[in-house]
């Protein structure tokens, strides 16, 4: 066997043949082999392999943006911008394409916003913009320009605790942590809005932030006792 | 594949639509327009596109914000999915819209993202996305089609090279709320019915709607016709947040008692568009709404189907989501 | 001992997570600091030919490139630091240092890499197959104490098995006890159940980002780990140096689940790129680099033969595993599920046989419960499919197969510290209203149908031998040094309670030392395999009972008569007889001071560790000091078990599964922190319904690609796919080989969690059984509407 197809290339255990089962049939414990390949042995294989030196099939694994390059712009062009964080003014140099999360966590030292994910999956970095809760990560900081920025630096208020932290705390609601700032703005957003909430509500609104601990359950009830600790006054 | 930091661009921030559709048109296929980011974004940190100017269309806030007219509701493209779930007019008229916008993937995103954005978005084949070189994406091949592919959440009607299906939950509801998209461009204008806005492989393979360079989506026009109709939105997903539809069903029918006077039904993530369902729709004109009927017309709906490796569970799942609609 | 132990408190480190000042390795800045990215391998199994870096070292702002052979390579199947020969897509090849970290991705893409493509495979009965594929060059199974092999098996093997059926090729390991065939002889009922439980990411929320700089000759680094002192010697080895010069920080870890138990190789990179580049360098990880370095629960394609009697009594267990290991060593989870089935239901006689077989995918580790969990996931619905051929009750079948404290356990057979298993289902079985909801079983509502499940989970749970050290100031401050590290359990906080218990300290006049070596701390075990809630109650014991006795002697040389006349109390040493005369635990560190030899740090016992004695001897002078190892008797397997009860709504049409309630009960020994093992048992639970019904690993086959990837596709339970309540009980029954009763949990927690749930699923559809983990939506509807499944029985990493 002198010449691999480079599409078989790391398909050793499949044919050119059709799978094994449809939909219809009911499925076999038949591994896919090419056994009728006469006269054809692993090592022949693994030597074709090695000695054609092929990185043709490498299309797949190098993808897209590499077939049709186009020149790197590097970073882009910094501006200096004010932003309004926590109250306060900020001026710093931010790229097109820099998003919040980054300019918050790198430029402004607030690294209480976390990046648990980058792609707006999972709440991490959840912040407050003009009130409202949306993932830094996927918010370009140049759009905030003008708006109202709170993080979680930004609830305590001399030295006295949000009445979402004090709950939290109360309830044992974070463990390893990790995903508690995000959790604490989604909480704040909240009551912000919804003074008074049922579980049900309190839920639905938390569920843009991850748990990966699974403290769901506590966090909720420091929710609702952040709200009722808030209604008491 | 996720490789993390978005590449250079020239980032530009117009106020005015003019101003957008001038640079959109400049920019042409060069140019990204960037409505809420929750598409865009991830394509910039994986180094899937790159586009050399971006243009934000954040700042256009004449697209924004939902308005009555003479004949039905003008939603601004930029309106927010949570401003569409809780508008007054909508929850009141439109409840289905409203539905279905809550159902779009977290607080947080429905938050920024858009609308219009929620339509015009891309599709979401995991192969696609992890950045493999197919059709869609200017290559000339489809893995998620090959023998072995892994394609649960693949389409099974109008397979035509690419077998990605439409991700977007509002958008098989405009199709059923016979809703009309206003873009414009440098040139004028134009109106087209949802059901015409979106694209399919074998129309073209590389766009998910019939927008071109230079087209901006204005606004979405939703006329009364199906106004306080009998509606119903399911989407079935893996977890109940952040994912996309495994398969999703909008209805509305007009009934007269248990006559159904009128009805339009249409089905997500079962291909790369919304697939309105005109059979079943005719099927169901004159019926009384009985489980009979519902039967049929999810057996109708599923007829042609055709499965993939992994994904013949859309077909009875079609079929059930269709009589549920029917049922109610 | 009432006062601390089995109280909630506020654990000194929630606040900063309230705050966002507890910061974690991303956190950290240096002046100077620059960023470092990886270049990971595009393909399943290649090797480097050629790296072309010019283009690369010449971009502005490039700092500085690390190849492989910068680095110490990694003996044997061993995850590597950087590596020419990838194993997996995502394995790092080199790493690239900028000013930033978009010019480091830039210049990775300007960097011009040759890879040769070599074999790969996915699945481990394939590899098998003689004329498969094998995931490393020199062989396809990990064999335990000889390392790679290349095992085939015949095709007589896979020919002996029938359609569905595991074939059982010569294994690798292997061990019985007991008269298996006149265990399945005496049997009314065998079941022959193949099965495949699928591989998933730890995906911890805090992606494995590190830190590192150098200064006066030490290396200073910011890691995660779940671990403190256990991290340190390895992480010395990674970069090249003594343990002594490496100061290790990680007062906070965003969670870990076994992935980042201690040391790890890929933490060492910025530690080697900033002695090359004399800058400090922050290496954030991402996301999908986390799915890729962050270890994985290993797959199992397995069989078990279970012979049970009339009354449900299990009379033998014929168990094989073929384990998915990724293309390292891996983890010893078959033979930690081998134990599991030995111990939760106590068979009459046993066999376990396991291949451990290589994979080009992420490298595998210990992820909570490694191999119990699967093993529960795998057998609970096959004990229920029994019970339903019996004619049982579902709690009764496991009620009577339960451990108590004569069981044995594993290979040995050996004994068991304690075991309340059948206590723990009797409480949940009574709390839960069992009975009630079992009637409601299979109640239909339009196309929504109720579904019952018990499920059941076991981890050891608890080690010992480790150093406790305490230090009184001259203040009278108790400083309690804690080395196990903080995983987010705040056990780190509840068993340092026990030594100022002993000592019957105002809580609030204790700090606790940890999260940085550099803080003198002793040698300790770490935060896994559920062991701190045992162990370091005990090594806190041993420290404060050896305080405690100081504190007496010192008493008796200042006021006469000798240590055992004395009493504490109220932070006063005092004479029984004559409570006047006394002195506060201030003045006896003082005294301590004054006194020297042993009481002050001066003198060592014998027995402790180095990394004790140095912490030690830099503390030496400064206060009473209590240092001891645990010597106190250990005999046997500590257990941890648990009982998962669970009601949920199908829906038949569409395959959605809904939990409407969930109670979780363990046997842990003496609850410490009541609040905490409520987070504990709810925490697991979300994450064995995870297991259950939407995790797992996905590989195209053709090209060996990953589709799992990122929190979106792996999907980790969020608050919607969770009930808005769940509920918590515990046995409380002490163990007897802990001063205060307790054993560890949080393994279990998840397992019966996650069995509980496959059970329900399969009650509701009237007895269905998947034999897989996770059932997702799709196998439900294709079972509830009659058509066959898409995936071959025992494919893995599929869809």
């Amino acid at each position: 066997m002198s010449e691999m197809h480079p599409a078989d290339i790391g398909r050793e255990g499949h044919g050119t043949s059709p799978p094994t089962h449809t939909a219809a049939d009911p499925p076999g414990t038949q591994v896919l082999l090419p056994e009728t390949r006469s006269g054809w042995s692993r090592r022949d294989f693994i030597k074709g392999v090695i000695a054609s030196g092929v990185t043709v099939s490498g299309a797949v694994y190098f993808g897209a943006s590499l077939t049709s390059p186009r020149p790197l712009f590097a970073q882009g062009v910094e501006r200096l911008i004010s932003l309004n964080v926590n109250g306060n003014v900020r001026r710093v140099d931010v790229l097109p394409g820099e998003t919040l999360a980054m300019t918050l966590r790198y430029k402004l030292g607030l690294t209480g916003t976390k990046l648990g994910c980058d792609r707006a999956e999972c709440g991490a970095c959840t912040v407050l913009i003009d009130g409202v809760n949306q993932y830094s990560c996927s918010t370009l900081t140049h759009r905030v320009k003008g708006r109202e920025v709170t993080t979680v630096e930004g609830l305590e208020t001399d030295g006295e605790l949000h009445p979402v932290q004090q709950a939290f705390i109360d309830e044992l609601a974070p463990q390893c942590g990790f995903c508690t700032p995000g959790q604490v703005m989604s909480a704040v957003a909240l009551l912000s809005q919804n003074p008074d909430p049922t579980r049900e509500e309190a839920r639905i609104a938390m569920s843009g932030n991850l748990c990966r601990c699974g403290a769901y359950d506590h966090y909720l009830n420091g929710v609702m006792r952040a709200a009722q600790e808030t209604q008491n006054g | 594949m996720m490789k993390d930091m978005i590449p250079g661009f020239e980032l530009y921030q117009p106020v005015e639509v003019d101003r957008a559709i001038e640079l959109l048109g400049e920019f042409g296929k060069d140019g990204w327009a960037l409505a809420g980011g929750y598409d865009s974004l991830d394509w910039m940190k994986n180094r899937g596109k790159r586009p050399e100017a971006v243009i934000d269309l954040d700042g256009l806030d004449a697209l924004k914000g939902i308005t009555e007219t003479a004949d039905g509701i003008e939603i601004g493209a930029l309106t927010t999915l949570t401003e569409v779930e809780r508008n007054p007019i909508i929850r009141e008229r439109f409840s289905i819209l409203g539905d279905a916008a809550r159902k779009v993937a977290s607080p947080q995103i429905r938050n920024a993202g858009t609308i219009g954005g929620n339509v015009c978005q891309d599709t979401r084949c995991w192969y696609y996305r992890y950045g493999v070189s197919c059709y869609r994406a200017g290559g000339n091949t489809c893995y998620a089609s090959a023998p072995e592919a892994l394609n649960r959440e693949h389409a099974i009607f109008e397979a035509s090279r690419c077998v990605a299906v439409t991700p977007s939950d509002t958008g098989p509801v405009l199709v059923t709320l016979d809703a009309e998209m206003v873009v414009r461009n440098g040139s004028g204008e134009r109106v087209i019915p949802a059901e015409d806005f979106f694209m399919g492989p074998a129309v073209d393979i590389e766009r998910m709607t019939v927008l071109d360079p230079g087209d901006l989506l204005i606004s979405i026009r939703v006329p009364n016709t199906w106004a306080g109709a009998d509606f119903y939105f399911e989407k079935v997903t893996d977890r109940n947040s952040w994912d996309f539809a495994l398969v999703s069903v909008a209805a509305a029918l007009r009934t007269n008692g248990d006559q159904i006077e009128d009805a339009r039904i249409v089905c997500g993530a079962v291909q790369c568009t919304p697939k309105r369902l005109h059979g079943v729709e005719a099927m169901l004109r004159g019926q009384s709404r009985t489980e009979d009927l519902a039967e049929r017309a999810g057996a109708a709906a599923i007829e042609g189907a055709e499965a993939l490796n992994y994904n013949h569970y859309k077909i009875p799942l079609m079929e059930n989501l269709v009589k549920r609609a029917v049922r109610g | 001992m009432a006062d601390l132990i089995g109280k909630d408190f506020t654990p000194p480190d929630i606040r900063g997570k309230v705050t966002g000042s507890a910061k974690y390795a991303e956190d950290f800045r240096m002046d100077g600091m620059v960023f470092c990215r990886l270049l990971t391998s595009p393909m399943p199994h290649a090797r480097v030919r050629s790296i072309d870096l010019r283009a690369a070292l010449e971009m502005e702002g490039v700092v500085g490139i690390l190849t492989a052979d910068e680095v110490p390579e990694q003996n044997g199947p061993a995850n590597n630091i950087l590596t020419n020969e990838p194993h997996f897509v995502g394995e790092p090849i080199l790493a690239v240092a900028a000013e930033s970290e978009t010019i480091a991705q830039n210049a990775i893409e300007a960097i011009v890499l040759d890879l040769e493509a070599l074999p790969f495979c996915v699945d481990p009965l394939q590899s098998l197959h003689p004329a498969g594929p094998n995931a490393r060059t020199d062989g396809n199974t990990i064999v335990p104490r000889e390392g790679v092999q290349e095992v085939k098996w015949t095709l007589d093997d896979f020919a002996a098995a029938g359609e569905g059926e595991l074939p059982m090729g010569e294994p690798t390991a292997e061990w019985s006890y007991g008269d298996l065939e006149a265990g399945f002889a005496d049997a009314a009922l065998v079941l022959d159940e193949s099965f495949v439980t699928a591989s998933n990411a730890h995906h911890s929320m805090e992606p494995r980002t590190a830190m590192a700089y150098w200064q006066g000759g030490k290396c200073y680094l910011h890691g995660s780990t779940q671990s403190q002192a256990q991290v340190l010697g390895g992480m010395a080895r990674y970069i090249g140096i003594e343990p002594e010069n490496l100061v290790y920080i990680a007062e906070y870890c965003g969670g870990g689940f076994g992935s980042k138990g201690g040391a790890y190789p890929i933490m060492s990179i910025p530690a080697h790129m900033s002695r090359k580049v004399q800058r400090p360098v922050m290496m954030r990880i991402s996301r999908a680099e986390e799915y890729f370095l962050g270890s994985a629960r290993a797959g199992f394609q397995g069989r078990i033969k279970i012979g049970f009697r009339e009354d449900g009594r299990v009379t033998a267990a014929d168990l094989y595993i073929i384990q998915e290991n990724g293309p390292n060593s891996g983890f010893g989870d078959m033979g930690s599920a081998a134990g599991a089935m030995s111990l939760v239901y106590t068979p009459l006689a046993m066999r376990f046989r396991g291949i451990s077989v290589l994979t080009n995918t992420p490298p595998r580790g210990a992820q909570r419960g490694p191999g119990q969990n699967q093993l529960a996931t795998a057998v609970e619905p096959i004990i229920d499919k029994a019970a339903r051929q019996l004619g049982l009750d579902q709690v009764d079948i496991r009620h009577i197969n339960a451990p108590d404290n004569n069981a044995r356990y594993g290979a040995g057979q050996g004994p068991v510290t304690s075991a309340y298993l059948k206590e723990a289902l009797d409480l949940g079985r009574e709390r839960f209203g069992w009975d009630e909801r079992r009637a409601r079983s299979g109640q239909r509502t339009g196309s929504k149908v109720v579904g019952v499940g018990v499920g059941q989970a076991f981890h050891s749970a608890g080690s010992n031998g480790f150093d406790g050290l305490l230090r009184i100031d001259p203040d009278g401050t108790l400083f309690i040094h804690t080395g196990v590290g903080n995983l987010g359990t705040y056990s780190y906080a509840s068993t340092s309670r026990v030594a100022a218990e002993v000592l019957k300290y105002d809580w609030d006049n204790c700090e606790i030392v940890r999260g940085d070596s550099s803080r003198h701390l002793p040698w300790n075990n770490g935060q896994f395999g559920s062991n701190t809630s045992f162990t370091m109650t005990r090594t806190n014991y041993a420290a404060g009972m050896d305080a405690l006795q100081k504190l007496k002697q010192i008493a008796a040389i200042e006021l006469g008569g000798s240590a055992s006349d004395y009493d504490v109390g109220n932070e006063t040493v005092f004479n029984r007889s004559n409570p006047s005369r006394r002195i506060t635990y201030a003045r006896a560190a003082q005294r301590a001071i004054e006194l020297g030899g042993a009481f002050s740090g001066q003198e060592v016992p014998e027995d402790i560790n180095g990394m004790t004695r140095r912490s030690v001897e830099a503390m030496a002078g400064t206060g009473l000091i209590g240092v001891a190892r645990d010597n106190l008797e250990r005999n046997g397997t500590v257990p941890a078990l648990s009982a998962g009860f669970i009601e949920i709504e199908l829906d038949v049409e569409t395959g959605r599964v809904e939990v409407k309630d969930y109670l979780g009960v363990m046997d842990c020994g003496t609850v410490l922190h009541p609040q905490s093992l409520a987070t504990q048992v709810k925490g697991g639970a979300v994450m064995g319904f995870g297991m259950a019904v939407t995790e797992r690993h996905m590989y195209d086959t053709q090209w060996g690609l990953p589709g799992g990837v990122g929190f979106h596709q792996a999907k980790p339970p969020s608050y919607l796919d969770v009930p808005a309540h769940m509920d918590w009980a515990a046995v409380d029954i002490p163990d007897p080989q802990n001063p205060v009763g307790a054993k560890g949990i949080g393994e279990p927690a998840m397992g019966c969690a996650a069995a509980a749930l496959l059970c329900a699923i399969s009650d509701a559809l009237d007895g269905h059984y998947f034999n897989r983990t996770p059932i997702v939506p799709d196998m439900i509807v294709n079972a509830s509407m009659g058509r066959g499944q898409s995936h071959r029985p025992l494919q893995v990493n599929t869809q």
